[in-house]
């Protein structure tokens, strides 16, 4: 019982930061029905920056986020228009699934020509620091990563609640039209959204370069776990990923500390097949475009 | 309904002649090598087509075929031992409809959902294949890999069956493609694409239609997978079920002109040496993926339709002598007219 | 969701080897001296033709690391014999080309070399994954295969005469000294009970398997096995109930990165086993403790079958050479290098021994007889596996050491491991 405890809260820990890397992913769907596989590769390519701020510069990882959010922010709205805008919008869907699958190939080349395939870390002081909470380890590293994660999710929901670009987005995600009609420029919201999105990966990548070694091809497992939540919480659902990352997390942890680890990562997908033969649009997803 | 034209069968004939006979002129054994490897994605990108391209629907995850076909085979020699030889050939067909019905009812769960999920499920199926393909040691030898028997051929003409049993595959799944796009199944697989919603109003069996292509499509892909088993000798799961196999295919699809007869192959026939003269090139370097991202993107955004369907435009505009009617969107273009 | 072992897929979209012509050496004019006139040379016509050896290694993909260590390793090797007038008075010249870690590249890659550029020899690649295939390709041809990291039980099922793994022993077998080690203790001092958790990796688990069988015929209890997979980054769960178990002594089938992982959950945990044996992984010098901690390293064995101490022939000079060639410390030297350099050595030594140095020849001499290299005294069987043992190694005071057997250790066998943090 105590390994189930113990599997929860880490599973807890860890889907928090899925949940941060999911949710830009199933930002850019709802704004522009945009399926960015490239998401992993901006998380990677975020937690690389970050690593490189810490060990050559000793910037705290935090921090890196603050200063890598504008940038991230700028090369968003760049490749949105340079590589997005010009698909014919009745196509965008399936076609912006091999556009940014090309875009990602192309950061994890540039990345390994930069830094090899060696993994790496930001490992911060308090690497292997644990607390002990009612006799259960808890991994500071993990609850700062969870903490973190926690934070910018609340400031993402704060943009899409109470600003006028979040607003503008929210409508634009609920009804194009309707948006356009009140005055909202679609195609500069759609701009700021992707921006929006990439900055929350690089924020993600440098909490996951914490927790997790990486290297330039980690990108695709974290892509089809990413994926997969999204799928699972319903395309376009904030919520819904972010309740899609915690399930799969803790399941995950929970089967590897039960069963078998070789099997465990096999429950992300078993669950998503499970709940698409019931309910083809996810959990909180909806047939038509939903709502954020 | 379905038409055998004479230029279509002469076409038909006149290629797959061709490329049989290319082993038999250039007869070096590195040429033949790159050859196969040529071959073997035009019949995949070709087998991709059949679902992606008529349907629409872009199956991300057909490195999974590919690796069922492969282990498939090596499987049948481990675990029934069927000999070697010319064997493993023969058995191709049977491993082709077991891994086409083996996939139906994971299909089934796969096409009820709409486009942008159904992709993203079949990248989600790929990983499903690749980690079954780790932990089924039993059956798989998981991590360890699997070997199959060597090949008892002369060392001169030693690439040679493999070629030609690549090229079989490709005629195969042309023939299908083409067999498809001629009649029924292709009509209702060029609906869905067109409206989806509307063809089901209509009375199209949305559903069985894209269950068949699916079929098909894994049917083919897992030959070719059996035929590089059997070349390369060894089996792991992380080549054998490979999500670049995959993009390699649906860029060559898209390419060539996703939605035609001969597309696919035209966008093997273009990638796969150019793919040759970049790594020449660009050599020993990760720089090597830039450049592919930079053609894929290329691809997409200038030639979105793929090179025979833009000449194909390219002389309708030029024959209506006023360009008075521009082929605009024409997504339910049949295949014939760009053969 | 190995995806990344699919980063190994690289290259599964085919391309051909692109040539990296290595050695200025070989541009140099050809050093005729007497023993040109009596060496019958190798493949083909002209004593004096440069001695051409084809070599495939993954500069992108998932073995570049290793790949570029091996590059080292060759390029030292041909520099070397080169200086001393080439081997039997042809100079070499290594024509590397890249496999991006990729099978049907590596396939290509030998191919051509072979067939169309028609190399005298060839080298092996990295990593059994692509020694196996390619192995193959070069015993169509006749051409012998020295290779110096595929050392998987593939590699030798292929029953192949033409393959020689240029270390000491067969990977799985690189338990053997600690098993060998810990049987040798009075009972008194032995484990009791055994812990093995595993990576799922053609050969981790093996080693493993192979340890686990020999300690249990011993009576020592398994009380934890468990198999995870490569992409469990974080081993907390898999090592939480590792410790839930209390063993005296874990023996890990490891590679590098879950090595550095699993001790780190161990530290995490406050787990300290009194016996802590890692496959790879703790044998990195520079790596690992920069990974785990150097205070963290003391005690934990694994296995080598070469660094810079070690007493085999000619290592000191290879290192030499290495340092006045690269720069550096002995201690940054990867033992892929000294692989390579090892796979060379043994070609030169056929040269040396028998006047010829074409494939055939290379074949039948290196199949009986004993071998000196800087990966110590070789031998092999008819099928490539290696005859004879690697040495277990311990981190003690920082440094890691050679501890047995006795006859090549360097220190002796510090147990049981203090807990962490020094």
């Amino acid at each position: 019982m105590h390994l189930v405890v113990q599997a929860i809260i880490l599973g807890l820990l860890t889907g928090g930061v899925y949940a941060l890397m999911a949710s830009g992913l199933t930002l850019a769907f709802g704004v522009m029905r945009v399926i960015n596989v490239a998401q992993g590769a901006m998380i990677v390519a975020g937690a690389y920056v970050s690593y490189t701020l810490f060990t050559d510069f000793h910037i705290d990882p935090f921090v890196s986020i603050v200063l890598m959010a504008p940038a991230a922010f700028a090369v968003g709205v760049l490749l949105q228009l340079v590589f997005l805008r010009p698909l014919r919008s009745d196509e965008r869907e399936e076609l912006s699934l091999l556009v940014t699958w090309a875009i990602a190939l192309g950061i994890e080349g540039v990345l390994s020509v930069m830094y090899t395939t060696t993994y790496r870390a930001t490992l911060p002081g308090y690497v292997n620091d644990s607390l002990t909470v009612a006799g259960y380890r808890i991994a500071v590293v993990r609850l700062v990563a969870f903490g973190i994660s926690g934070v910018i999710l609340l400031l993402l929901y704060l943009v899409l609640h109470r600003t006028r670009l979040g607003r503008s987005i929210r409508a634009t995600v609920q009804n194009p039209t309707a948006a356009r009609l009140l005055g909202v420029d679609a195609e500069r919201v759609s701009a700021y959204g992707f921006g929006l999105s990439v900055a929350t990966a690089t924020a993600a990548g440098a909490v996951f370069g914490m927790v997790e070694p990486f290297n330039p091809g980690s990108h695709y497992d974290l892509i089809s776990r990413l994926l997969t939540i999204v799928v699972l919480g319903g395309l376009g659902s904030l919520t819904g990923a972010v309740l899609a990352a915690l399930v799969m997390g803790v399941s995950e942890a929970v089967l590897a500390a039960t069963i078998s680890p070789t099997w465990s990562s096999l429950v992300f997908f078993v669950i998503l097949i499970g709940v698409l033969v019931v309910r083809p649009q996810g959990l909180m997803g909806a047939t038509e475009r939903g709502r954020l | 309904m379905r038409t055998v034209t004479v230029p279509g069968l002469a076409r038909g004939l006149g290629f797959t002649a061709l490329f049989a006979a290319f082993p038999f002129v250039f007869t070096e054994s590195w040429v033949v090598n790159i050859g196969i490897f040529t071959v073997m994605y035009a019949a995949l990108a070709t087998a991709w087509n059949v679902l992606g391209g008529f349907s629409g629907y872009l199956s991300l995850g057909n490195a999974a075929f590919f690796g069922m076909g492969a282990y498939g085979e090596a499987i049948l020699f481990q675990h029934i031992s069927i000999g070697s030889g010319y064997r493993p050939f023969w058995v191709l067909p049977l491993i082709g409809l077991g891994v086409a019905v083996a996939v139906l009812p994971v299909a089934w769960v796969a096409v009820r959902t709409r486009a942008a999920t159904f992709a993203i499920v079949t990248i989600s199926m790929l990983f499903i294949a690749q980690q079954l393909a780790f932990n089924l040691h039993s059956l798989t030898n998981g991590a360890q890999g699997l070997v199959m028997p060597l090949p008892p051929f002369p060392n001169t003409t030693f690439e040679r069956p493999f070629y030609l049993a690549m090229v079989a595959v490709l005629a195969l799944s042309v023939l299908l493609s083409w067999y498809v796009a001629s009649g029924r199944l292709g009509l209702m697989l060029f609906a869905i694409r067109d409206d989806e919603d509307r063809a089901r109003g209509l009375g199209v069996h949305t559903t069985y239609a894209k269950l068949f292509a699916v079929a098909i499509s894994a049917g083919l892909t897992a030959m070719a997978g059996g035929v590089w088993a059997y070349y390369i000798g060894f089996i792991y799961p992380q080549f054998a079920v490979d999500p670049l196999v995959t993009i390699g295919a649906v860029l060559m699809a898209f390419l060539g002109g996703r939605g035609t007869i001969w597309g696919p192959t035209l966008g093997a026939l273009i990638l796969v040496p150019a793919q040759q003269y970049l790594a020449f090139s660009e050599g020993a370097s990760e720089l090597y993926l830039v450049a592919y991202a930079a053609i894929f993107l290329g691809v997409m955004l200038l030639m979105p339709r793929g090179i025979l369907p833009s000449i194909a435009d390219l002389v309708a505009a030029r024959r209506s002598s006023n360009g008075a009617h521009r082929a605009d969107g024409p997504r339910a273009e049949m295949p014939e007219a760009v053969t | 969701m190995v995806a990344c072992r699919f980063p190994d897929e690289r290259g599964v979209v085919v391309r051909v080897a692109s040539h990296k012509v290595s050695l200025a050496m070989a541009a140099v004019a050809l050093a005729v001296t007497a023993a040109c006139g009596g060496a019958s040379g190798g493949s083909s016509s002209g004593s004096t033709k440069p001695l051409v050896i084809g070599i495939s290694l993954s500069f992108s993909g998932d073995f570049s690391d290793p790949g570029h260590a091996a590059e080292l390793g060759y390029k030292l090797w041909a520099d070397q014999v080169n200086k001393q007038g080439g081997v039997l008075g042809r100079k070499v010249q290594l024509k590397i080309v890249d496999d991006a870690s990729s099978p049907n590249q590596v396939v290509t890659n030998y191919q051509t070399l072979i067939s169309r550029d028609k190399v005298d020899l060839v080298f092996g690649p990295f990593s059994t994954l692509l020694t196996a295939p390619a192995a193959r390709v070069a015993a169509r041809y006749g051409y012998a295969f020295p290779e110096p990291s595929g050392g998987g039980p593939l590699v030798f099922q292929e029953k192949l005469g033409n393959v020689f793994f240029v270390q000491p022993a067969p990977v799985v077998n690189c338990g053997d000294p600690f098993v060998s080690y810990i049987l040798s203790l009075p009972p008194s001092e032995r484990p009791t009970t055994a812990a093995y958790p595993e990576l799922d990796d053609p050969f981790a688990e093996p080693i493993a398997e192979r340890a686990r069988l020999k300690f249990e015929a011993a009576g020592i209890k398994t009380v934890f096995k468990e198999v995870y997979p490569p992409e469990m980054s974080d081993l907390t769960p898999v090592v939480e109930k590792m410790a839930a178990a209390k063993p005296d002594m874990v023996f890990a089938g490891t590679q590098s990165d879950d090595a550095y992982s699993m001790v780190n959950a161990m530290v995490q945990l406050g787990f300290s086993p009194k016996f802590l044996f890692q496959a790879n992984g703790a044998n990195s010098p520079v790596e690992f403790p920069s990974k785990v901690g150097a205070k963290n390293t003391e005690g934990i064995f694994s296995c080598g079958d070469w660094f810079p101490n070690s007493k085999a022939p000619g290592n000191q000079a290879f290192i030499k050479a290495y340092i006045a060639k690269y720069g550096g410390t002995a201690a940054d030297i990867d033992s892929g290098s000294a692989e390579a350099y090892a796979v060379g050595e043994v070609v030169s030594e056929v040269a040396k021994k028998t006047g010829k140095i074409d494939n055939a020849t290379i074949i039948k001499t290196l199949h009986s007889g004993t071998w000196p290299t800087v990966e110590g005294n070789l031998s092999w069987d008819k099928y490539g596996a290696p005859n004879g043992s690697t040495m277990l190694t311990e981190w003690i005071g920082g440094k890691l050491l050679p501890v047995y057997p006795a006859a090549v250790a360097l220190h002796p066998p510090v147990i049981p491991k203090p807990p962490w943090g020094g």
